[in-house]
């Protein structure tokens, strides 16, 4: 069993959670080789190939804090020696071509581990799904593995696994992706399997009802857990019923309703070369690279219907903020989480939003010193802010004892407030920009990583340049930025409050700061609509 | 050459060379060798090294020799809280005053304990290496804990004990596999260790482990990324060089758990269990072992993917299972090798159980193919690589071969010991382990399930158990 410190648990950007996660990968209770060490992150990526340089990442950081390191100077045991010299730091370039078909190409050659990671992004996720077939995109993209014209499910998985590669499809919000990860050298053999699943999936009925069961049975198991149910009521609550609001695995009643013509009609409509991205880095020369994308993409024909209209902006639900409380009793810890409507991905306020986040997120961030650090009452407190093509959801939040549940809402409230209430001192404030750049250039570090990144900003249109920028981007956010997009942006007044958890523990004391709440038993909850109840009555 | 190729040439070979010669030929050319320094100081510290100056930072990592096996008695869960509390006062250190010189500079920091080690590291840009260092031999010197810091750390490990085991619908099973699977040996203690013996621990307990098990002989630096090897050498020599090594012995656990002699079977019923579940649990040698390769090579033939045996038999074919795992947990001193299935809606844990057997014996009554022996191969050869993207990585590959394995050099060699497994070790290692005599079943049920007779919570037949708390 392997159990950590904490978890470093990413913030903000496009594929973000709408709840942090680092329950499931921090604690590990079981000691494995492969799960011992799946949370390495090192320093900022760099390619020797590389053709852009960036202003020194370490020059800036340590400009951040001259101030801590320098100054006294007694006995070395007794004051840290300072920072050397620092590097500078290079970011590797994508390079990109658009096929005859639409299907945008983009490359990023790193060297340095025998690694390639692919995806080919769809730009359409669970947002396009209708209300009562909500889990169409999940299921769409689930099934591309479960069969093809000439591949049966089991065939794709041997084929794949023979050659120690991985093969993954999935649909989140915005955008259903196709995701390939292996050594260098088997890439040519497994880009053919790739484009057959993306391409000529059959949807075989078998297979479907096979699907159905197994992911009623993922959703059983997912509704056990306090956090999951949290993070499902969070977003109907600040989303109501816009498509954010929906559970993009579906609900039981429309995950049964899911039939064979919706799944390959969603197919026919998004899954088309002008519908979408194809990201390819790692060890590979990029001139090797857009050559497998011509030779298995390039004859995917775009249909002759005009591409789907990619729906306008909806605003989020705006009935006034909610007091949820989903009445759990046998939840072995709660889950309290403040959420509300935040900001697209692109904004104009898009760096203040995310450097304000992370002064209240992270390991030192003002969630955790508040609830964790001063209190000790939950393992990690901590927000994000989900950016998406719409509006998407800024929640912060953490698991405490059931007991302890209204003293951490109260928490999670107050710094939310007080953000908007007095500027962030530099001194506070310039150490959580390290933490930005930071993960920004940790991200970059591996194969998949970098993909992922590329990938996310070609999906929401934003210009590569802004990887150059992005330091730049981060260190002119000030203070007074910081407050006036929490004043605005972040404004408590109009914020949800959510917790799962055992309600006779923490009910009365919850109720002396929220005059009004809605209880719902665990038994009672229906999240098919923003009511989130069976029996309207009940 | 490229994999597909070679595997047409192997008809021409004898059949025991075929996955040697295919597999050497794919590793080589693949895995990047990591090419370390070693030196060990007067007062017993290990440090191992590797220049990589591919990007502006380093990784830094302090392994102890110390786990959850060494919990003092009646403290379950120490060692664990015990590395929480490291993160707090010394002597020239504030409380999270590692935080400032990590978090704050752009890089980061975490832990890690388990049964048998407990792993600090950093990753920062290199220019702060020596800061570094600096605080990683503070650390080792003294720690100046208070009472209030102690009491806030422990309830923030007792809210990990919650999120971990009490919050997640399987978290008590994956507790029980642990607890359940020694009788004798401390591995019978979890990691996380109980709320109650976390409430039973004191400041005095602190002082005492840290005098007992941070000490320079039993510690191990692994620094990997952009330095200057010199002057590396030089900061070690002054920040960690100076530290003494205490004339006492460091104890070392010398229990040794018995054999199973018969099956045991253990019922409990949770309060949250969505869809039953079941455990099957068989001991193993421990990890230095040379059965430790086809074991791994057998775990990953049962269950890493959409194409190993469990995932089509149990959920693909059969849709008995929601899910299914098959987990090689080789300790120092003794391996635990577990399956755990949760059902699939429907379905009875007796079905589960029949089919995971049918499947466990088949492994170990027929030799696997050639094509299926190489596909775990490949997979855990890519494992390896993904694992060693980044300098952090590398650096917990290294530090494992050394304090684990007892050889840094077996994070190079290892892989050739990979390669080397033919199908009959894999049938070999299933026929000795995977036996009726090794084997606890474990059933988590929901309450619903239980028997009205027996209403008082906690496990049935624990008077199997024999008097273990």
């Amino acid at each position: 069993m392997k159990t950590s410190k904490r978890n470093n648990s990413l913030e903000c950007g496009g594929q973000a959670p709408l709840w942090p996660t680092f329950a499931n990968k921090a604690i590990n209770l079981h000691r494995t080789s492969e799960r011992q060490f799946d949370q390495s992150a090192a320093g900022p990526a760099h390619s020797k190939e590389a053709k852009l340089t960036i202003r020194s990442l370490t020059l800036l950081i340590c400009l951040f804090t001259c101030g801590f390191v320098s100054g006294q100077a007694p006995a070395p045991q007794a004051t840290p020696p300072p920072p050397a010299t620092p590097r500078s730091v290079q970011f590797p370039k994508p390079l990109e071509k658009t096929l005859a078909n639409g299907l945008r190409v983009i490359v990023i050659e790193r060297r340095g581990t025998p690694l390639v990671a692919a995806q080919l992004i769809i730009r359409n996720g669970g947002e396009v799904d209708p209300p009562e077939l909500a889990g169409l995109a999940n299921m769409t993209a689930d099934l591309l593995t479960k069969g093809t014209e000439k591949r049966t499910a089991t065939q794709i998985a041997e084929a794949i696994e023979a050659l120690g590669a991985s093969l993954d499809s999935a649909a989140r919000w915005d955008a259903s992706r196709v995701s390939l990860n292996m050594m260098s050298s088997k890439l040519a053999p497994a880009m053919e399997i790739f484009s057959d699943v993306v391409r000529h999936p059959t949807f075989k009925e078998d297979e479907i009802e096979r699907l159905r069961q197994q992911t009623l049975d993922d959703l059983t198991v997912e509704l056990g857990d306090p956090g999951s149910i949290g993070r499902y009521v969070a977003a109907r609550v600040v989303f109501g019923d816009a498509p954010y609001g929906q559970p993009l695995i579906g609900t039981p009643q429309t995950i049964a309703r899911i039939a064979k013509q919706d799944l390959a009609r969603f197919h026919h409509k998004y899954y088309r070369p002008d519908n979408a991205i194809l990201v390819i880095g790692g060890e590979i020369k990029s001139a090797d690279a857009f050559k497998l994308a011509q030779q298995y993409f390039g004859d995917w024909k775009k249909p002759s219907d005009p591409l789907p209209a990619v729906s306008p902006p909806k605003a989020p639900a705006s009935a006034g903020p909610r007091v949820v409380v989903v009445d759990k009793p046998d939840a072995g810890q709660a889950a309290v989480a403040v959420a509300r409507a935040g900001i697209d991905r692109a904004d104009a306020d898009y760096f203040r939003g995310i450097v304000t986040n992370s002064v209240l997120s992270g390991y030192s961030g003002r969630l955790n010193q508040e609830i964790r650090i001063k209190r000790g009452l939950s393992y990690g407190a901590g927000s994000t802010l989900d950016t998406r093509r719409n509006v998407g959801p800024f929640v912060a939040s953490a698991q405490t004892k059931n007991t302890s549940a209204a003293q951490v809402a109260s928490l999670l409230l107050e710094e939310v407030k007080r953000l908007a209430s007095a500027p962030v001192p530099d001194i506070e404030l310039n150490p959580r920009k390290a933490v930005v750049i930071g993960n920004f250039a940790r991200n970059l570090e591996t194969a998949a990583g970098l993909v992922s990144q590329i990938g996310s900003l070609a999906l929401y249109g934003i210009s590569f340049d802004e990887i150059n920028r992005y330091i730049t981007n981060v260190q002119g956010v000030t203070a007074s930025d910081v407050q006036r997009f929490s004043g605005s942006r972040l404004d408590a007044k109009g914020i949800n409050i959510v917790i799962v958890g055992n309600a006779s523990d923490f009910l009365p004391e919850l109720r002396k700061q929220f005059p009004t709440i809605e209880v719902i038993p665990a038994a009672e909850l229906d999240l098919n609509t923003a009511r989130l109840r069976k029996n309207p009555q009940g | 050459m490229t994999y597909q190729k070679v595997r047409a040439l192997l008809v021409l070979f004898a059949l025991v060379l075929v996955p040697i010669f295919a597999i050497n030929l794919m590793a080589q050319s693949s895995m990047p060798r990591i090419k370390f320094s070693e030196r060990t100081l007067a007062n017993g510290m290990r440090v191992l090294s590797a220049v990589d100056q591919s990007s502006p930072t380093v990784a830094i990592q302090v392994w102890y020799h110390v786990g959850s096996k060494d919990d003092p008695e009646q403290r379950s869960g120490f060692a664990h809280l015990f590395e929480h509390i490291m993160f707090k006062a010394t002597r020239n250190m504030k409380s999270e005053m590692m935080d400032r010189l990590t978090e704050d500079v752009g890089g980061f920091n975490n832990a890690f304990t388990n049964p048998d080690v407990t792993v600090y590291y950093e990753v920062v840009p290199s220019n702060y290496l020596e800061t570094l260092l600096w605080a990683e031999a503070e650390r080792l010197s003294g720690l100046t804990v208070d009472e209030p810091n102690f009491k806030s750390e422990r309830s923030v490990v007792q809210e990990e004990f919650r999120q971990g085991v009490l919050a997640p619908p399987y978290g008590m099973l994956d507790y029980l596999i642990e607890q359940q699977s020694f009788i004798t040996h401390p591995y019978k203690r979890s990691t996380i260790g109980s709320i109650e013996d976390l409430d039973a621990a004191t400041l005095e307990n602190v002082r005492a482990f840290h005098s007992t098990f941070y000490r320079p002989d039993n510690a191990t630096l692994v620094v990997i990324g952009d330095f200057d090897p010199k002057q590396f050498d030089a900061w070690v020599d002054k920040y960690f060089g100076i530290l003494k090594k205490p004339a006492l012995p460091l104890p070392r656990v010398t229990i040794k758990e018995p054999e199973r002699t018969a099956e045991r079977r253990i019922t409990h019923y949770g309060s949250n269990v969505p869809l039953p579940a079941i455990a099957l649990t068989y001991l193993t040698p421990p990890e230095k072992n040379p059965d430790a390769e086809p074991l791994r090579v057998a775990a990953t033939i049962l269950s890493q993917g959409e194409s190993s045996r469990l995932y089509r038999a149990l959920i693909y074919e059969q849709q008995v299972a929601q899910s299914a795992d098959a987990t090689p947990d080789l300790r120092e001193d003794a391996g635990l090798f577990y399956f755990n299935l949760v059902l699939a809606s429907g379905k009875k844990p007796e079905d589960g159980e029949r089919a995971l057997l049918a499947e466990i014996k088949k492994l170990r009554d027929a030799l696997v193919s050639s094509a299926e022996l190489d596909k775990a191969k490949n997979q855990l050869v890519t494992n390896e690589l993904r694992q060693r993207e980044t300098s952090n990585g590398k650096a917990l590959a290294l530090g494992s071969a050394a304090v684990l394995l007892g050889d840094p050099n077996r994070v190079n060699t290892d892989l050739s010991k990979l390669q080397a497994v033919t199908a009959a070790d894999v049938q070999r290692v299933m026929k000795k382990y995977f036996t009726d005599a090794n084997r606890l079943v474990i059933y988590y049920l929901p309450e619903s399930a239980k028997p009205a007779t027996t209403r008082s919570g906690g496990h049935e037949g624990e008077q199997a158990l024999g008097g273990r708390k």
